[in-house]
This record gives structure tokens, sequence and C-alpha cells, in this order.
């Protein structure tokens, strides 16, 4: 029986699932949300844990070799839970619920999927087999260094997959050609934004399980070994999210210029308050941070104008970005009040609220100081003026506020790029409302044509 | 062992070279005496560099034979090219389609530049992490800076010479970029075109300033730099200072004491004035040098004629729909220039934020004056310096992102 036929036959029994779109959305964005916390985890602490092995093994330094041990176990942990989210979203809600647009997905990205499949054969090989054999690598450390790259290497084929396809979605090229739609105009920004951010935020995983040993550990050296944790992770964590004040703005422009509705939508339509709560928790990250740099160096008994200047500036430019550009929930409220005016002629816009210049000069402080604070902070690390063990409440909760404003910033950034394209799952080319209204194809389709042909088949009633 | 019938041989090859031997070495003796070669190869031969990490330091020498290879390629291009608008597209096309020699010679000129910018780029990162241009080589620091903005003005007068539609909308878009200065910019922009106008004189005057103006400037910074190189020796990196800060004080005089030419560099930190470890110049570290350049001149020939040089449609004024995408290495201040859309706001992003930039990168050694030399406890310059090269990388993508999707 050819496929065509077969679909044909089967068409009368399928059945709609008995969920709403709602729920169906509900769903897979809460799979897929926590499935990326995971994935960013382990994409960037494959590079921390190189470096740190790295570290451990030139400079001879058991700290840094216990914290890689450490690192492994939970990256081997995290990854069997990120991928079984992963597996099950794809085998059960993207096929079950998505099926229309996961197919189509499948068959315009067939390559990519499967090129993202073999990098995933391969973080298997190598994590497993850093996670077994750890202790006897360490007669081989070259060897072991060399596996955390590869590591990483593969788990960034991955990304770098995933991002070709979560781009093209936003803005595919009105071609059908894969080669063209693999650097879709907003491919290489998002690849440059989760490359970065995904270090960040594993940084920011690492400071905040430091922070909760500083706060909740009775034990000396777990709290000492905890502060060292929450300085190193922050250290990424600021160090790699300086850099994303430029790349997001980069990756907005992008969005503006090819994908203007979902941009719309992003910033002054339905979705801006929700891009307002992101820059909000983005301020928090770096005023938290410095703020955390500059009271640990204090701890160690060194006054530091420099730092205390920096946290001042970037708190300032925390109140400056978090301000709405209106009291109105979108632009169109703005509009549909006759209230385009600012706040003191009678109206609803915020003028200091506006993107331009107000909230590029705090993106760019925040970059300046960021620099600025962590240069000064390491400064301080490197002539050995920090003891491990001093850290108090206020440095732990700072670093578990760190940690949680990323974490939230990850899952708000989904959210935000999702549902910009509605009503589009891949704009202007799926609608979200076509996924539950199933009409068999008339004609038969080339045999085989990729698996769109029985992607489509829900197990959901009997098949003969 | 030797072998018995040695001496025999040896005698016999002497006997039958004699004739000539003599002579030849009579001749040099002669030319010795009054110019003094085996004294000069001697000086310029029989120094002390550090033995660790040598293959790194090779990387200058690699920069020097690639000017040089520039210099004899474009020598060679001149026979050809005429500079003139009417005629420069014109000899080009009769090198690419008629002279094959030339054609190879043309591509090792352009990928010549290409290799030369990333192998100076690399010699700089080299020098900077390693912290090189600490005292007393704060002016060779200098001068290797000013040596790399020449290599970048080399880089982009010579992408206009070939007067096709790259070339011309290439001037086009730098000649309006500096009509961006205030006060100054609509005067530079005249002087640059040589009128109001693209024209003629544009052509030629870019021509002047890629084959005299800035060679005439370059060649002696180059013998700047190697003279200061030779004054207070190669640094080499920290790898070749270890314990020298917790050496005692008798050990330190005793090293410096015994240093070999050109150390010990004074003035400099206390212990850092003579590597720990030396070695010979020739021949150790002149075989690396040799291998390196050797390899990187046969990859600069691969490519001559694998890839050969790109030469477009001649220059059409009127092509109006043409988009004129930068070389690659100014990709970065192309993708600066679209980031300040509002005409006010181009010179920030193309004068003054590379301004500031270069300023901060000549000012380096000035910026950083403490005695350590290991990159990880010198955050002070690496992490701005970690954050500007990424900036650069970020930018270079952007651009090429942004042209891809235009």
């Amino acid at each position: 029986m050819s496929v065509p036929t077969l679909i044909a036959a089967v068409s009368p029994h399928l059945v709609r699932v008995p969920i709403s779109t709602g729920v169906a959305s509900a769903l897979v964005a809460l799979l897929m949300l926590a499935h990326i916390q995971f994935a960013a985890f382990q994409q960037g602490g494959y590079i921390i844990l190189a470096v740190t092995d790295f570290l451990g093994w030139k400079r001879k330094d058991e700290r840094q070799t216990r914290f890689s041990r450490g690192l492994v176990v939970a990256l081997g942990a995290t990854f069997a839970f990120g991928s079984a989210l992963a597996i099950f979203a794809v085998l059960v809600l993207f096929l079950g619920l998505w099926s229309q647009f996961f197919v189509e997905l499948v068959r315009i990205m067939f390559w990519p999927f499967v090129v993202e499949g073999i990098a995933f054969i391969g973080e298997i090989v190598c994590l497993y087999t850093l996670y077994s054999q750890w202790d006897r690598l360490a007669n081989v450390r070259s060897l072991r260094v060399g596996l955390e790259l590869l590591l990483f290497i593969n788990a960034s084929i991955q990304m770098l997959a995933i991002d070709v396809v979560a781009s093209y979605m936003l803005t595919p090229r009105p071609s059908n050609s894969l080669a063209l739609n693999l650097i879709n105009p907003t491919e290489i920004p998002l690849e440059m934004h989760r490359f970065v951010g995904n270090i960040a935020f594993a940084g920011a995983v690492i400071a905040l399980v430091g922070g909760i040993r500083i706060l909740f550990s009775r034990k000396p050296e777990v709290r000492a070994h905890g502060d060292w944790m929450g300085h190193y992770g922050l250290i990424y964590a600021i160090g790699f999210t300086l850099a994303q004040p430029l790349i997001g703005w980069e990756y907005a422009k992008e969005i503006q210029l090819h994908a203007y509705a979902s941009w719309y939508s992003m910033m002054l339509g339905g979705l801006s308050v929700a891009f307002l709560f992101q820059v909000f928790l983005l301020g928090a990250i770096f005023t938290v941070g410095i703020f955390y740099l500059w009271r640990r160096v204090k701890l160690g008994g060194y006054r530091s104008p420099a730092l205390a200047v920096c946290t001042a500036l970037s708190f300032a430019s925390w109140l400056l970005i978090s301000t709405p550009s209106s009291l109105a929930w979108s632009y169109e409220n703005v509009v549909a009040a006759n209230a385009n005016l600012p706040i003191w002629q009678g109206g609803l816009i915020i003028p200091w609220g506006q993107m331009i210049p107000f909230k590029l000069v705090a993106l760019i402080t925040f970059t300046g100081v960021a620099i600025v604070a962590l240069t000064v902070y390491l400064k301080h690390v490197t002539k050995g003026n920090l003891r491990w063990g001093d850290a108090g409440r206020a440095q732990g909760a700072a670093l578990i506020t760190v940690g949680v404003a990323v974490s939230l910033i990850m899952a708000l950034m989904g959210y935000i790029r999702e549902d910009s394209r509605a009503p589009f799952l891949i704009t202007n080319k799926v609608l979200i409302n076509q996924q539950q209204n199933f009409t068999p194809p008339s004609s038969a389709g080339p045999a085989l044509n990729g698996p769109s042909s029985v992607g489509i088949i829900v197990p959901w009633d009997s098949v003969p | 062992m030797s072998s018995p019938s040695q001496p025999g041989r040896s005698a016999l090859v002497a006997k039958l070279t004699r004739p000539v031997a003599r002579p030849m070495a009579a001749t040099y003796r002669w030319v010795d005496e009054r110019m003094g070669i085996s004294d000069l190869t001697h000086q310029l031969l029989y120094e002390a560099t550090p033995r660790r990490g040598a293959w790194a330091y090779s990387l200058g020498s690699a920069t020097l034979i690639i000017i040089v290879l520039q210099i004899v390629t474009g020598m060679f291009l001149l026979w050809t090219y005429v500079p003139s608008t009417t005629e420069a597209w014109e000899s080009l096309n009769f090198i690419e389609h008629h002279d094959e020699f030339a054609a190879i010679v043309r591509g090792m000129h352009l990928w010549g530049a290409y290799v030369l910018l990333i192998i100076i780029g690399l010699h700089m990162i080299r020098t900077f992490v390693s912290g090189s241009y600490k005292k007393p080589r704060e002016l060779n620091w200098i001068v290797g800076v000013l040596l790399f903005l020449m290599v970048l003005g080399l880089g982009i007068t010579g992408a206009m010479l070939p007067w096709d539609q790259a070339a011309y909308w290439t001037a086009i878009v730098v000649t309006h970029v500096v009509d961006y200065i205030p006060l100054l910019g609509n005067w530079m922009q005249q002087i640059l075109r040589g009128g109001p106008q693209m024209g003629p004189e544009t052509l030629t005057r870019f021509f002047a300033i890629h084959i005299w103006l800035l060679p005439a400037l370059l060649v002696p910074l180059i013998g700047l730099h190697l003279v200061l190189l030779r004054r207070h020796g190669e640094h080499g990196s920290w790898v070749n200072y270890e314990g020298v800060e917790t050496e005692p004080e008798e050990v330190r005089k005793e090293r410096m004491a015994k240093a070999e030419y050109p150390y010990p560099a004074i003035p400099s930190d206390p212990g850092y004035a003579v590597p720990v470890d030396l070695d010979d110049f020739f021949p150790s570290q002149v075989f690396k040098d040799a291998v390196v350049s050797f390899a990187l001149v046969l990859i600069i020939f691969i490519m001559a004629v694998v890839v050969g040089a790109p030469l477009e449609r001649a220059a059409n004024p009127a092509a109006l729909n043409y988009v004129p995408t930068p070389e690659w290495f100014f990709l970065p201040l192309d993708q600066l220039l679209v980031q300040f859309p509002q005409a006010w706001m181009i010179p920030v992003g193309v004068f003054v934020v590379p301004g500031i930039g270069t300023t901060l990168l000549i000012l380096v050694p000035f910026l950083d004056r403490s005695p350590e030399r290991e990159p990880w406890r010198r955050p002070e310059v690496m992490v701005p310096a970690l954050f500007a090269t990424l900036f650069l990388i970020f930018e270079a993508l952007l651009a090429v992102n942004r042209l891809f999707n235009l």
C-alpha cells in the first residue's frame, strides 16, 4: 500500500486531539521553555567545564579540578532530564498536537535536524565517557580536556542547527532553497545571542548554586567552596551578559527589517509589557551582579570607589530602562485613547521611557560599567585580596537573585519570540489555527515526500 | 666514526675546486675588508632569543617577508597597470585574460594583503597577550600599531585601483564617509577626490597614496621597528620568566651579568631584563621563521592560482543599484556605519568610536604599567581587549549577515 493510499484510508479514522489550541500551546510552551533551560545550561556549561578543567590542570589548582568534577556530574544529570523533555516534546506534543506545522518544518529543515541528531549522539558519547571515566582520564588530562572541547563543539552544532530552525520560523526567506534559508536574516544574530547567552546562563546557574551553599550550608568548607563557586559563576554571567545589549540590539534590528509585525508586537504591541519586564530583568542582572562585586571586594577589607560608582550608574540605568514608554498596555491603546502626548500635557506618553535615546543610553551604560566593574574586581582577585568563605547573606542572596533573573529572562525571551509570530507558527507560511483542522491531501505527492505524508497520522483512533 | 676514505675525498674535492675557490675566497675577502659583510652578518644572525614559545615569535619575521612579497608583486603589476580611469580596468582585464603569469602575480598581491593582515593581527595579539609592550619596548609597540594602520590604509587604497564596479563604489563610500568629519570633512573629501566629484584625479590620488605615500612611510617605520627589536631583544612571553619575581637578588644580578647580546633589556621591571632560558637566533629561530614564512608564501601562491583575484565589470557611475561590499577587514567599520543611521551620528560611529579604540591601542603600554606579564594577572587590559576583540568579530559577522540578506 503506497503512503498516499494509506493516508486516504486512515483519514476518516483520524480524530482531533481533544484539547484546545490554548492548552496545546501552553503544554508545548511549558515543556520547551523547560527544555531550553536545560539545553542552555548544557551548552554553556561544557565550555566552562573545559576552561575550568584546563586551568585546574595547568595551574595545579585543586579547587578548579574539584569543581570540574562536580560540574560534569551536574551536566550528566541535567542532560538526561533535558533530553527526555525534548524527545517527549517531539514524539508526543509536536507530532500529536502540532503535526502539520512540525511536518512542514521537518520537510523544509530536514538536514539541520539530521545534523542535530548526529551531534546529539556525539554529545552522548563524549559526556558519558567523561561522566563514567573521569578519574581514569585524570591520567591523560589532555585527552579529558579534548573530550570536553569536543562535547562543547557537539552541543554548539546542535544549537546552530536548532537556531537555523528557530530563526527560519521568524524570518523565512521567500525562497524554498535550504541554503538561503540557512542564513536567513535573523540566523546569525540569534546564534550569537544564544551562544553568548548560554555561557552567561550556565555561569548564573553556577552562581546560584554557590549562593544557595553560602546561605544554607553549615559546614565552613562547603560555604567557602560555595563562595568561590558563586564568584566564579558570576564572572561568566556578567562577562558574557555584557555583550548582550549590542547583540540583542542588532537582533531586534534584523527583526524590524525582516519581520516588522513581530517587531511591532514586541516593541509597541501586545508583547511590549513582557519585553519591558525582560529589560527590567536585564537591569537586575547587571545591577545586582555589580553590587555583589562591590560588596565582595569590601568584605576583603578593600574600599573600591570605582565599583561603588559602577553600582550607582548601573542602578540609574536600571531605573531608566525599566521606565515604560507609555501608561498603557500597548501603543494601540494610546492611539485609541487619543493620548499620544506627554503625560504633563494630559497624554499617556512618558518621553524618558522611549527607546531612542534613553533605553539605548542605558544599554550602553550597562555594557560600559560591567567592563569596568569586572576589570576592577578581577584585579582584586589576582592580587589575592579576597578570602573564600567570607561571603555573607547579602552576597548569597545577590548570587541567587542573578541566577533567578537569568533563568526568568531565558524563559521570557522564548515566550516573547514565539508569541511575536502570532497568528503564524512559521511567518507567512503556517498558521496556528490550521493545526487542528486536518484535510487529507487530494492528490498523491511524490512517494515518501519527506516525513510529511506519514507524520500526520495521529494514533488516537484505530488505524486499519 | 669517520670513514677512512674521507680525508682522501676531502683532499680531492679541495684540489678540484681550488681553481675556483681560491679566486672566489680572495674576492670575498677583498669585498669584506671594504664593506664588513662578515661583521654585519655576524651582527644580524648571532644574538640570543627566548627559547620557549619560539614558533609564536616567527610571526614578526613572517610579516616582514610578506611585506617584501607585496612590494615585489606590486612592482611587477606596475609593468602592466595603467593608473587612469579609462585604462586601469582594461589593463587588469588584459592581465586576467591574456597574461597568466601576471594574473598569478596579481592574485598573490591580493592574497598576500589578506594573509598579511591576518598575520599582523596575530602578531599584535601575541605581543599584547604576552605583555611584550612593557618597558623598555613601549616605542616599538607604538611603531607596530602605526604599521598596522598603514597596512590597513594600503589595503583600502589598493582595493580602489582596479576601477571596476567594486573599486569605484568603494571609493564613493570612502570619500563620502570622510565628508562627515565636522569642519574638515568637505575639504578632505575634495583632497581625496581631486575635486568635488569623483573623476580621473581620484584614481590618480589613491594610486599615489598606495604606491608612494604609504610605502614611503612604511619602509622607514619597518626599519625603526627592527632597530628597536634588536636594541631590546625579543621579550618572548611569560613562560620565559617563570620564577623571576621570587628569585634572590644575587641570582638575578648574576643572570644580568652573564646575559648574551642583545640582553639585558634596560630599563626593565625587576627580573624581566633577561629571559631565563635562551636560544640562538641562528640557526634555531631563523629555521622556525623560514618554515613559517615559506608555508605562508606557499598558501598565498596556492590561493593566487586556485582562486585568483576578482575583477568585476568596469566602473559604471550610472549603475545606481550596485551594492558595494567592503573588503572583509573593513566589515566591522561598515557595520558601525549602518548602526548610526542618523547623519549627525555617523561621525561617532566611523570616527569617534574607532578613534578612541585606536588611541587606547597606542596607549596600551602606558595604561598597563604593572610588572605582571601573565595575561590572567593583567585583567585591567585583558578584559577590555577581550571585549573589543569580540566586538570586532560580532560586528563583522553582523555585517556579513546584513549584506547577505539585503
